[in-house]
């Protein structure tokens, strides 16, 4: 269980979630998140093919991040999701909010397709 | 008291009902949730119901701990399911001030907002997953008893 983090090109950072998005996890994704955040980088990336359970917290987090990088005209794309993930963020509209991507490298394209 | 709780314990036992008490800490939130699964595993459920069902515990018992206790460590969860045949019944009960969950108004439909990230909301989802997520939901407060959410899902 674990939150990592890695630079790519073009000043995109991704950020996986390996567990449970929970009160497990949470805490420490949005200290990540925070950080990056802080730190002027608003082109993120959050890989959730690992992430094995969100709940409204998880939620909760990931929304706040989007905000903050809407707001410095940059995003949070999503990718990886499970279908029990996915019916999750479905049934609170977050699929309709957020741009979820089945893969990185798809995640990637969508930062540099506008550059 | 004693006397309650031995007289409790075998009405439990007679009609099958499975009871956990846990402090009001969210590091007791997932054992909640992985003592219903169990029984919710052997009750039939397969793999994704044993996640919707976990998730509304989870929410169920943060619920508990944010809203009727206003913190960690003030009062006791307990949550105790049973299986009816047809259904399963899954009952979390807390002795905090009354919050009735069901009234929370669900948040907006994010599918009709535009993604203004002014307007998103970040809050108030669990209990709409809760309300989505369960057959049938119900509450209940008691002076004296306290909060009671009834959480009922169809078995498959």
């Amino acid at each position: 269980m674990t939150i990592w983090q890695k630079e790519l090109d073009n000043q995109i950072w991704l950020v996986g979630v390996a567990g449970r998005l929970d009160q497990t996890l949470t805490p420490e994704l949005e200290k990540t998140l925070n950080t990056l955040l802080t730190a002027n980088q608003f082109r993120l990336i959050i890989d959730l093919s690992q992430t094995i359970y969100i709940n409204s917290g998880g939620l909760r987090c990931l929304v706040a991040a989007w905000r903050r990088t809407h707001q410095q005209q940059g995003n949070l794309i999503l990718f990886g999701l499970t279908p029990r993930l996915h019916e999750i963020f479905a049934m609170v509209g977050f699929d309709q909010v957020f741009t979820i991507v089945p893969t990185q490298q798809q995640a990637i394209q969508q930062f540099t397709a506008n550059d | 008291m004693v006397v309650r709780k031995l007289l409790g314990k075998l009405w439990n036992r007679l009609v099958k009902r499975h009871e956990l008490t846990v402090p009001g800490h969210y590091a007791q939130v997932q054992r909640v949730c992985q003592f219903v699964a169990d029984g919710a595993r052997r009750a039939g459920f397969g793999e994704d119901e044993l996640f919707r069902i976990e998730l509304c515990c989870d929410e169920a018992a943060t619920n508990i701990i944010e809203h009727a206790y206003g913190g960690e460590g003030i009062g006791s969860i307990t949550v105790s399911y049973q299986d009816k045949g047809d259904r399963f019944e899954i009952v979390l009960r807390d002795n905090g001030r009354s919050f009735d969950p069901t009234t929370v108004p669900a948040p907006p439909d994010l599918t009709t907002l535009p993604p203004d990230p002014q307007a998103l909301p970040v809050g108030g989802f669990g209990l709409h997953l809760i309300k989505q997520l369960m057959d049938d939901v119900q509450f209940t407060f008691d002076a004296r008893k306290g909060n009671r959410l009834r959480m009922v899902k169809q078995k498959p």
